[in-house]
């Protein structure tokens, strides 16, 4: 039997060139600074995202950090909301609102996600930019990297990812500001008090920033990213895209600016490869539409500059549609917009309304786990339970406790009043008890009901078990 | 051992498994840690009495990275079975 790879020189079979360059060894790629508008877009893009991340978790609320997803504390603080774990739904909900609008602007506008907004991009551009800063511009960083190491070349490196770490760190320790209170985290950090936990998680998020925006960069959009791979499927020929006019610029060539293209035969593209050297993700735009382009816009900046100084009318590549390429128009109204869009504000109304009306009261029964039940001296067959009161309302409330489900039942707390301050947690001893003649079976069910007693809309019903004898 | 697999295989490079088997189990990880500590208060399930708020957050990080891991391990699993159904089937192509 012999192997593929003894065979000598046979021709790769089609799909296994598609592999090849699916796998191939990653080529180191450069992307060329750009100017121009989409460039400017994306740095507003870039910087106001990157303001919202290392900012917000300083911003204070009523005396308490305004965004605190208090992991310790099992509390969420989200300005004047604070979610409890029993609110987990809010956060199902969150997720199914983020990717319906991920569906919604797909159609509309393609991967505009992906070249503005996208975290992998928004480093990326962060980190570019400090590498520039440091070994300079394309040219210098392709010298650079054919360079055999030397000293020169080691401090350069080490320069940039000292930058790059520290920037990364930096990142990290602002991740996990968003959980535990961050400045508290600040003092600590400074004083090299942190946790190991909180340290684990600085390191983590941080190396996963220097990682993935610092080496893989691009290969993350092609390897490691589900939305690049499903995206196309909310496509149609409506979609926003970014394309090169192949009519236009085609047969390219190169030419004097003083030379009439069509007297020579060519089309508007010069092949200057501009489009090329800035992609970030290595591709030429002209090859037609490919999945490893995020629609960053590099390309069209790129092009437009040379457009412009070549003296020829921009948008040689640029956004369109499918539809207007080949002649049509582009249809913005149609039926996968409208059904994206009215699942979409369906979404966010119930999620309104459920935060809106949300009782902020709480209520969990827990039994005695050591004794099934107890016979008092007078005996009533009694059971113990806990009851964890949450008022998870913005003001103490008092309330009043009650049972029923079993004829007689009497309860019994230690506690005269049950008064819980905003956003605590009460345990309560409780215990039940009620004549043996009044349980039908083994196990009846009982439910408590606690009411606030200033405002009895805000009550509570929780089921339990009271078990007897029989 | 490489040399005997079909090129189909032999060229996803060991980075490439890594990423597939470490990333999507990685999102589940992800996904079972937050559904699963906003059913469960690990103070619950093993009361702590060192300093509780180390401790939860703990308690979340072992529970995170033992989602991951065996997340990982099914997925080292899937790897496995689509490696080698590939490298029987490149067999059989090569058989013929
Ligand atoms: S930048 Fe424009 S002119 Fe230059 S190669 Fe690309 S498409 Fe052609
Ligand atoms: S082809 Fe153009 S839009 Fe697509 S990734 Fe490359 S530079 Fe960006």
């Amino acid at each position: 039997m012999t192997s593929p790879s003894t065979k000598g020189s046979r021709e790769p079979q089609p799909d296994e060139q598609l592999e090849q360059s699916l796998y191939a060894k990653r080529q180191k790629i450069f992307p060329r600074e750009v100017h121009g508008l989409y460039a400017r877009l994306r740095l507003a893009g870039v910087l106001g995202l990157l303001g919202i991340f290392y900012f917000t978790p300083w911003l204070r609320w009523n005396g308490h950090q305004a965004v605190l997803l208090d992991l310790p504390a099992r509390k969420f603080h989200i300005f004047g909301l604070t979610l409890w774990p029993q609110d987990f739904i809010y956060l199902a909900f969150l997720l199914i609102i983020a990717g319906l609008a991920l569906f919604f602007f797909t159609a509309l506008a393609g991967r505009i996600w992906c070249g503005y907004a996208c975290p992998q991009t928004v480093w990326t551009e962060a980190f570019l930019w400090l590498e520039r800063k440091v070994e300079g511009d394309r040219m210098k960083q392709q010298k650079l990297d054919a360079m055999p190491m030397n000293a020169k070349k080691l401090r350069i490196r080490a320069t940039k990812h000292t930058f790059w770490i520290l920037f990364s760190v930096w990142t990290g320790f602002t991740f996990v500001g968003y959980f535990t209170p961050i400045i508290e985290l600040g003092q600590r950090l400074v004083q090299f008090g942190l946790g190991p936990w909180e340290t684990f998680w600085v390191v983590f998020y941080g190396f996963a920033t220097y990682g993935n925006a610092g080496w893989m960069r691009e290969q993350v959009c092609m390897y490691m990213c589900p939305y690049a791979r499903f995206q196309s499927a909310m496509f149609d020929k409506d979609t926003l895209i970014i394309s090169y006019l192949p009519e236009r610029g085609e047969p390219r060539g190169s030419r004097k600016r003083s030379t009439n293209p069509r007297e020579l035969g060519l089309g508007d593209c010069i092949d200057c490869t501009m489009c090329v050297q800035v992609c970030p993700t290595g591709i030429d735009i002209r090859d037609g539409l490919q999945y490893e382009c995020i629609a960053c816009s590099a390309c069209i900046d790129a092009c437009d500059d040379v457009m412009d100084k070549m003296g020829y009318q921009r948008g040689l590549i640029k956004y369109t549609t499918q539809h207007e390429m080949t002649g049509g128009k582009t249809h913005i109204l149609r039926p996968r917009m409208v059904v994206y869009a009215v699942l979409l504000l369906v979404v966010m109304g119930i999620f309104a309304y459920s935060i809106g009306t949300r009782t902020s009261l709480g209520l969990d029964v827990i039994r005695d786990r050591n004794r099934l039940y107890r016979e008092t001296a007078d005996g009533l067959i009694e059971n113990v339970y806990t009851l964890k009161i949450l008022n998870m309302d913005k003001v103490a409330h008092r309330y009043t406790l009650s049972v029923a489900g079993i004829p007689g039942i009497e309860l019994f707390t230690d506690m005269k009043d049950i008064e819980v301050t905003a956003g605590d947690v009460m345990e309560l001893p409780v215990r039940l008890r009620a004549d043996e003649a009044e349980l039908k079976v083994r196990s009846s069910k009982v439910m408590f009901e606690l009411v606030a007693s200033d405002e009895p809309e805000l009550s509570v019903q929780e089921e339990a078990r009271f078990l007897g004898p029989r | 051992m490489q040399d005997g697999l079909p090129m189909t295989t032999s060229r996803i490079s060991r980075l490439q498994k890594c990423i597939a088997i470490l990333w999507p189990s990685f999102l589940t990880a992800i996904v079972a840690t937050g559904v699963f500590f906003s059913a469960f208060d690990p103070d619950d399930l093993f009361p702590f009495d060192a300093d509780p708020e180390i401790s939860r957050l703990g308690f979340y990080t072992i529970g995170f990275l033992l989602f991951w891991l065996i997340a990982a391990v099914s997925g080292i699993g899937t790897l496995y079975f689509a490696i080698t159904n590939c490298m029987r089937q490149g067999q059989g192509k090569q058989d013929d």
